[in-house]
């Protein structure tokens, strides 16, 4: 079991909040090693998610929906 | 510089000097007795160059086949120095199918792609073309250049200063070419142009300027050499500015009124002159000179025929060559 | 799935995929990346399209993998590299130029449209100019008058230039590809709102399934979003989301069967598409961000009116932008984009009779 954490864009602000913008997958997903799975916003900075392993995703946050640097908004197993 | 470049100089202008002649006899022949620009058989606008023929030849002498050329309104000189098909320019400049358009650009937008040859009717809008050429060349191993020629008139166009910062910027392989022959239309240089000399512009883009005063041939042969050389060594553009003269009106039908020195111009004909310095140099003599003309009103009078005898596009077909 | 998948599925994108989504965006940078593995003389020109990935993402990723010497950020010159673009195309190679805003063409508007389109025919056809020039549109974030056009309309009045415009990611890279390979200028004019960009709020169709191969779909040919009986609604770009979304909408709540075709070109315009759809449904109300006079809406109209008139069992509705320049305060741009409400009161208007 793999987490899916928010990336961390701000180095200023460890916790800073930001968005999931985007998810390319949908929950239950089977997803391949360093695909992307989700776009997320801090303040003006988008990033990327990629998947850090391959499995069955599981979506924990939705879209538009506010998050912290750092906090697990998906896992894969 | 030998013998035989010189010579190839003169021959290069009089071969386009007759051609222009040829043009102005035919466009004039069919529209009397009041000028209607619409009628005869070479309809439209006509721009021709005469007295500016040692740009042409100058530069051009530079170039291979394989180097591209974009020029402005008034192209003949440049398209016959640097080796268009004759035959297929007098047939376009007719309309006929055998032309380089196959009859649908005319005079003003020649293209030959079989010497990278190509020109337009808009105003410094040649130089970015140019630019996309050079930046295709540069790419390759062969060292081809593109030359863009432009008036004095266009150096006051935004495409002229955003053409000189990119090309400075992106060190390509081209070289500008300002023709001034002192007028813009009917307006002279000094009620256009901030500065004495567009050469000097050159400086704001980092790029060396030049310019000749004299419309001599050799002087510009020289100087474009090096521009040339420098273009095809990698070491970025150059802005030359050639003080020419328009020995006829900007178009045919131009009164050219306000051309207070008229009346002097057909004394600074430069091919009358460069002929009798090559004939003091022991370069040429009556006879020769003859010879070429003759041979130059023969090539260009074949072309007539072949523009005359080629056949009018049909009206059926006004709709083909949109796309590919 | 749902019928924009399926349509789109069939009319180019090999058919059955789901999975893999990608937005707008990113399917386009997608559909580049492809071309410039395939053809080492596709080459992208603009401003802010390396680093920066181009400030709508249509070139995200694309200098990472393939370096400054293929992906060129360009000084704010836009007649020089639009015209340069022109050049390297006459040699043979196929850039794909970006101009930021279509609002900006005015400042480059000659070498498009005199040199771009018509030196193919000037040339009587001897010299191609393989180039892509690609452009954001569109309006609905209040980025105002300058900044908020659609002006389709102007460029496909202009002979000698495709004009292209996806709705949707699949599409997007679909048309990309086709029209990277075409040997014509192609004027590529993507609508801000569809490509699913983080930083501005996006319909869901903005995120959908894109195939994970190179594929072409066709310029010239339209897509018919969404089957219906009791109307055909003709559309492009973003307001095809709108339409699919009032269309859901009219068959739940009040049993109206709309049809939806979705142009995706407008140069070749696919007129037997539409007119097909007119036949059956009789109802017509074309959906256009551009301005209303004088434009696309306009030009559907005469098709169907020198086809037949009597296609038309009800006077054809269209809903544009009125003629008047988009104002900057959101109550304002909202009273004049074709809006869902606008849409569905003309769906509405069209049917009572």
């Amino acid at each position: 079991m793999a987490e899916v954490v928010f990336p961390r864009l701000s180095e200023n602000e460890p916790d800073a909040e930001g968005v999931l913008a985007t998810w390319f997958v949908s929950d239950g997903d089977q997803v391949a090693s360093g695909q992307l799975l989700g776009e997320v916003m801090v303040e003006k900075v988008s990033g990327e998610v990629l998947a850090p392993a391959a499995g069955q995703v599981h979506l924990l946050v939705g879209e538009d929906q506010t998050t912290r640097q750092g906090e697990v908004i998906a896992r894969i197993d | 510089m030998d013998d035989k470049t010189r010579l190839d100089l003169y021959r290069v202008m009089v071969l386009s000097r007759t051609f222009e002649e040829a043009i102005l006899r035919e466009y004039h022949a069919d529209k009397k007795p009041a000028f209607d620009i619409g009628a005869g058989l070479v309809p439209g606008e006509m721009h021709l160059s005469a007295g500016q023929e040692p740009v042409a030849a100058g530069v051009c002498a530079h170039l291979r086949a394989a180097d591209a050329v974009t020029a402005t309104h008034r192209p003949h000189h440049v398209a016959i120095a640097h080796g268009v098909d004759l035959d297929k320019m007098a047939a376009e400049i007719f309309g006929r199918e055998g032309g380089l358009g196959r009859g649908r650009g005319g005079h003003m937008h020649l293209f030959d792609p079989d010497v990278h040859f190509s020109c337009s009717g808009i105003i410094a809008e040649g130089l970015p073309p140019a630019l996309g050429q050079a930046f295709a060349f540069s790419r390759g191993e062969d060292n081809r250049v593109a030359v863009a020629f432009t008036g004095e008139g266009a150096a006051n166009q935004g495409a002229f200063h955003e053409s000189l910062n990119l090309a400075a910027l992106w060190k390509l392989p081209v070289v500008f070419v300002v023709e001034d022959n002192d007028w813009a239309i009917s307006v002279p240089r000094d009620a256009s142009t901030c500065i004495p000399s567009n050469a000097d512009r050159a400086a704001a883009y980092g790029i060396p300027g030049q310019r000749i005063d004299d419309n001599d041939v050799e002087a510009i042969y020289t100087t474009a050499g090096d521009a040339v050389a420098r273009a095809r060594a990698g070491e970025g553009p150059t802005l030359l500015e050639i003080h020419t003269l328009r020995l006829w009106g900007h178009f045919e039908g131009d009164p050219q009124a306000y051309r207070p020195e008229l009346a002097d111009v057909p004394g600074q004909d430069p091919i009358p002159a460069y002929e009798q310095r090559l004939t003091q140099a022991g370069i040429l003599d009556a006879d020769a000179a003859r010879a070429i003309k003759d041979e130059a009103s023969a090539r260009v009078e074949k072309a007539i025929a072949f523009a005359k005898s080629s056949p009018v596009p049909a009206p059926e077909t006004a709709l083909d060559y949109v796309f590919a | 799935m749902s019928a924009t998948e399926t349509t789109t599925a069939a009319e180019g994108a090999p058919a059955g995929q789901s999975g893999r989504k990608l937005t707008t965006a990113r399917a386009m940078a997608e559909g580049i990346a492809q071309e410039m593995e395939r053809d080492a003389g596709v080459v992208v020109l603009g401003e802010d399209i390396g680093n920066y990935g181009g400030i709508f993402g249509s070139t995200t990723g694309l200098l990472e993998k393939f370096g400054r010497d293929r992906v060129l950020d360009t000084p704010i010159s836009e007649t020089a590299f639009i015209g340069l673009g022109i050049g390297a195309a006459v040699e043979g190679m196929r850039p794909v130029v970006e101009l930021m805003f279509v609002d900006f063409f005015g400042v480059a508007m000659d070498q498009i449209y005199n040199h771009m389109a018509k030196i193919h025919f000037e040339s009587g056809g001897n010299v191609r100019v393989p180039m892509v020039l690609m452009t954001a549109t569109g309006g609905g974030y209040s980025d105002a008058e300058q900044h908020s056009q659609c002006l389709w309309g102007t460029f496909a009045h202009l002979p000698g230039m495709k004009v292209v415009v996806p709705s949707n990611p699949a599409d997007a890279k679909g048309l990309m590809i086709s029209a990277i390979r075409d040997d014509n200028p192609v004027v590529y004019m993507f609508h801000k709102g569809i490509m699913g960009l983080p930083w501005m709020a996006k319909n869901p169709r903005s995120v959908a399934p894109v195939p994970e191969e190179p594929y072409e779909t066709p310029i010239g040919k339209a897509a018919v979003a969404r089957a219906g009986s009791d109307a055909t609604v003709v559309t492009l770009s973003l307001s095809v989301h709108h339409a699919l979304d009032v269309a859901e909408k009219m068959a739940a709540e009040h049993g109206v069967d709309l049809e939806v075709i979705d142009l995706r070109s407008l140069v070749p315009l696919d007129s037997d598409t539409i007119l097909s759809s007119v036949a059956r449904t009789g109802r017509l109300l074309v959906v256009d961000e551009d301005y209303q006079s004088f434009g696309l809406s306009g030009e559907i109209a005469a098709r169907v009116a020198e086809t037949d008139p009597g296609l038309l069992r009800a006077p054809l509705r269209r809903v544009a932008v009125p003629d008047v320049p988009i104002p900057y305060a959101r109550s304002l741009e909202r009273a004049v984009l074709p809006t869902p409400e606008r849409i569905e009161a003309a769906v509405r208007d069209l049917c009572k009779a």
